[in-house]
């Protein structure tokens, strides 16, 4: 860590690093939300689902983001666990029109903060409620209480309503994320 | 008898209460009208899109009106009605042209609807079978109106009772009608020529040439009369036909048609019969004792449920591995696929409204629903693999997720037979004498058992004379007089002093009579438990620990109205061991009914720690032999030993 470093740093050339997981079930828009979020140059145009996992980049007004965007396969989301350690914040995912598959996620959820990694850490969470277009949506708010949110106390947590083929809603998301990361860190 | 027990000590471990279930409860709906059963159930990729959806057969409320549905999460996706009941629902691809849409097949009455993209394709009906000559004639005779509706429907129905070929559709239907809708029908039908169809029992698919996952398939029908057909998954044409003795009910298929298959049909005689590719008749046959009411194949054994509560395992060649019992009748069975963990198991739903699964004989999981369960459907549903589909008796949908993380496991060392079968016993070795011994037995078995019966009977009548000779002598508590009716019950309790005293503060009485009889033991006479039914009882009680102990003695008129008066009370004991203040004195006015405690310490003298009876004697004044007496066995003196 060079004085240049520090110095760029300090000019607000140079942004903060933060390393963030993006989780939720298979088809929720993981991908699709993280692919919206890249400058428009560096989109790509077909989303296909995510085997395994992959590392994506972007910036927002003072951070720089390294996002591990994981599969939401069933198959994968035992590979969840592995990056909690490393991750300081989480955006979590749910595909708000489908009804049925709200119990797996309130499950994986549940799963996820009674995890030890998680459990003890003051860790921002973001939640996405996306795919509001869909015409069997539910909203935001009721998302919130089938997956039992007011529970988690000890953490900073926000919804977000969102669509991400149109980018609706995410920025707001990204910036409540930003401003959470910096109060921890200060 | 030990089969059931066991399985219920099964249900309690593989039974898990709500927060570490392994089904997550996604949908639940009692009034969702849908009456179907397991057969009439499949689950498949209808658009390839990725979203799998349910397709439903319902038999509609009442059985009235047939409906084909087709469910994607918890809603119904579209609805059209049916021509008649439906019998089974299969999906199957059809071809190998992409895109990979897998057709749906509902079988109906004689035909086979098909469906592909959810819009009708293909209706299959089966072949014409040859009409009864005789009621040809008969229609023919109606056309040319030779013959008036009444005669025909007497002739009708004696074709009906006796023939062989069973009559048409349209027969039947006129042998249904009214007088008046009669000549109608006939002017309607008349010029129609008779046809017999039969109609489809049920269906199942059998892979063609390959084995994966997405290869064409081909259908597998099973009809009412006694036939099963293979058909050509793109040309609808019949490429084998079989016959059985039976009509089949549940139809179980592995293999490919082109390479080899076996195929095993629940029939209706309560007979499930194995066929194989070569083979046009039964190749092998299970005899059931009761009627079938599922049939799944879980890797290579077939699992078959009876009518008699109760799932059986059988191998692909008839032979009976295992059987279960259930707690309720079944009512429907299914299997479960989980292929992330590579399991095959089997579904049973009751009619206690619990779902069993069983792998083999163990028991895994046990679902209870609110209602009985009439069908049941595991698989990938919506995006979600692992889905439980039930549907209940009053109409109710239930879908129900396996959690990621559910590991089915047996329930323990339960499997097979107990621990104590296993055990070799030390069987002594055949010896002479044994030998010897046993041949004797079995010689002279009616002369040793009259000995024995003999000695009995002496044994029989001389506790009799002793119980007699007990009671002349008044050595019982109860007198036997008819004059003096008395009851006589003696406590002896200690007083304690160290304990004592301090129970008394803390307890009321009741407390302190308790606990010292608990540890010295009380003497009641063993006479005195002679029920008396006329006459005075006595029962004597030592209570305490020693060196003193009260002696209650409680004596009872048990006449109806006669007070007694003037009685006695002499107590006989060893004076080197015991002393009492008074080993003699009156008992007062007895009052019919009433028990009344006459109490006495008797203090020990002996320090050894040996102890002697004391008799009590209950006597009339005047006369030298007792009414009643007992004997109290005194307690050894604890107070000594501890002090």
């Amino acid at each position: 860590m060079g004085l240049l470093d520090r110095l760029s740093g300090l000019l607000g050339l140079k942004k903060k690093e933060v390393h963030v997981l993006c989780l939720g079930l298979d088809n929720s828009g993981k991908t699709t939300i993280i692919n919206k979020l890249k400058p428009s140059n560096a989109q790509s145009q077909d989303i296909v689902p995510t085997i395994g996992f992959s590392i994506e980049k972007f910036k927002s007004s003072s951070l720089s983001f390294t996002v591990f965007d994981m599969s939401g396969q069933g198959r994968y989301r035992n590979l969840w666990e592995h990056y909690y350690k490393e991750g300081q914040a989480i955006i979590f995912v749910i595909d708000s029109s489908d009804r049925l598959r709200m119990v797996v996620a309130k499950e994986e959820l549940d799963t996820l903060l009674n995890h030890p990694d998680i459990k003890h850490r003051r860790i921002p969470i973001l939640f996405f409620a996306n795919k509001m277009d869909l015409r069997d949506a539910v909203t935001s708010v009721k998302v919130s209480q089938l997956l039992c949110l007011e529970n988690i106390k000890d953490k900073p947590w926000h919804i977000c309503a969102s669509d991400a083929i149109k980018g609706e809603g995410l920025q707001e998301g990204v910036d409540w994320l930003q401003d959470q990361i910096q109060a921890v860190k200060t | 008898m030990a089969a059931a027990s066991s399985s219920d000590s099964d249900s309690g471990r593989a039974e898990s209460n709500e927060a570490s279930s392994k089904w997550l409860d996604a949908h639940y709906d009692p009034m969702a009208n849908i009456h179907t059963f397991s057969s009439c159930l499949a689950l498949a990729d209808l658009h390839g899109d990725g979203e799998y959806k349910l397709v439903v057969g319902d038999l509609g409320p009442s059985g009235q009106h047939p409906r084909l549905k087709v469910l994607k999460g918890p809603t119904v996706l579209t609805e059209s009605p049916l021509p008649a009941l439906p019998a089974a629902a299969a999906t199957f691809l059809m071809e190998q042209h992409e895109p990979r849409t897998p057709a749906l097949a509902l079988a109906s009455g004689p035909c086979v609807y098909v469906y592909k993209n959810l819009r009708p394709y293909f209706k299959f009906s089966l072949p014409q079978l040859p009409p009864n000559p005789l009621e040809q004639d008969l229609w023919n005779q109606a056309k040319e109106d030779r013959i008036d509706p009444l005669t025909l429907k007497e002739m009708l129905e004696g074709i009906r009772e006796k023939a062989e070929v069973p009559l048409s559709v349209q027969s039947l239907r006129f042998l249904q009608l009214e007088l008046s809708e009669m000549e109608a029908f006939v002017s309607q039908h008349k010029s129609r020529s008779i046809k017999r169809q039969t109609v489809i029992t049920t269906m199942t698919t059998l892979k063609k040439n390959l084995a994966d996952e997405d290869a064409v398939s081909c259908l597998v029908l099973g009809t009412e009369n006694k036939e099963l057909l293979v058909l050509d998954p793109e040309a609808f044409t019949i490429l084998a036909k079989m016959s059985l003795p039976s009509v089949p009910v549940f139809l179980e298929v592995s293999g490919q048609f082109d390479v080899e298959f076996r195929l095993a049909a629940a029939c209706r005689n309560g007979n499930v019969y194995i066929l194989r590719r070569d083979s046009k008749h039964p190749k092998y046959c299970i005899e059931l004792s009761a009627q079938p009411v599922g049939l799944v194949r879980v890797h290579k054994v077939l699992v078959v449920g009876s009518t008699q509560e109760s799932l059986h395992g059988f191998t692909h060649k008839g032979k009976k591995l295992w059987t279960v019992q259930m707690p309720a009748a079944i009512l429907t069975m299914n299997l479960l696929e989980q292929r992330s963990r590579g399991l095959q198991a089997v579904m049973a739903g009751l009619a206690n409204g619990e779902v069993r699964i069983y792998h083999d004989k163990a028991l895994l999981n046990v679902i209870r629903t609110p209602d009985a369960v009439t069908s049941l459907c595991f698989g990938r549903y919506g995006r979600e693999d692992n889905t439980l589909i039930i549907t209940t008796r009053g109409g109710g949908l239930i879908i129900k997720i396996l959690k990621r993380t559910a590991v089915f496991v047996e329930a323990g060392g339960v499997v097979g037979p107990p621990p104590a079968q296993a055990m070799k016993l030390s069987v002594p070795r055949k010896t002479r004498l044994y030998v010897d011994q046993t041949l004797r037995e079995r010689e002279a078995g009616t002369a040793m058992h009259r000995t024995f019966q003999t000695d009995l009977y002496l044994l029989r009548l001389q506790a009799a004379r002793a119980y007699v000779r007990a009671l002349e002598s008044s050595l019982n508590p109860v007198s036997v007089m008819a004059r003096e009716p008395l009851k006589l019950h003696a406590v002896a309790q200690k007083p304690s002093r160290r304990v004592g005293h301090t129970l008394q503060l803390l307890w009321p009485v009741p407390c302190l009579r308790q606990a010292p009889r608990s540890r010295a033991g009380h003497a009641r006479s063993r006479l005195g438990t002679f029920l008396p039914r006329t006459g005075g009882a006595l029962t004597a009680m030592v209570q305490g620990l020693g060196p003193t102990f009260k002696l209650t003695l409680h004596l009872q008129n048990t006449s109806a109205a006669r007070p007694i008066l003037g009685l006695l009370v002499c107590f006989l004991y060893n004076e080197v061991l015991y002393a009492l203040p008074r080993a003699f004195f009156k008992v007062p006015l007895l009052v019919p009914g009433l028990i009344y405690p006459l109490e006495t310490f008797v203090e020990s003298l002996s320090d050894k720690g040996i102890s002697d009876i004391i008799k009590v004697l209950v006597l009339r004044e005047g006369q030298s032999a007792p009414l009643l007496s007992a004997h109290i066995n005194m307690p050894v003196s604890e107070g000594l030993a501890a002090a």
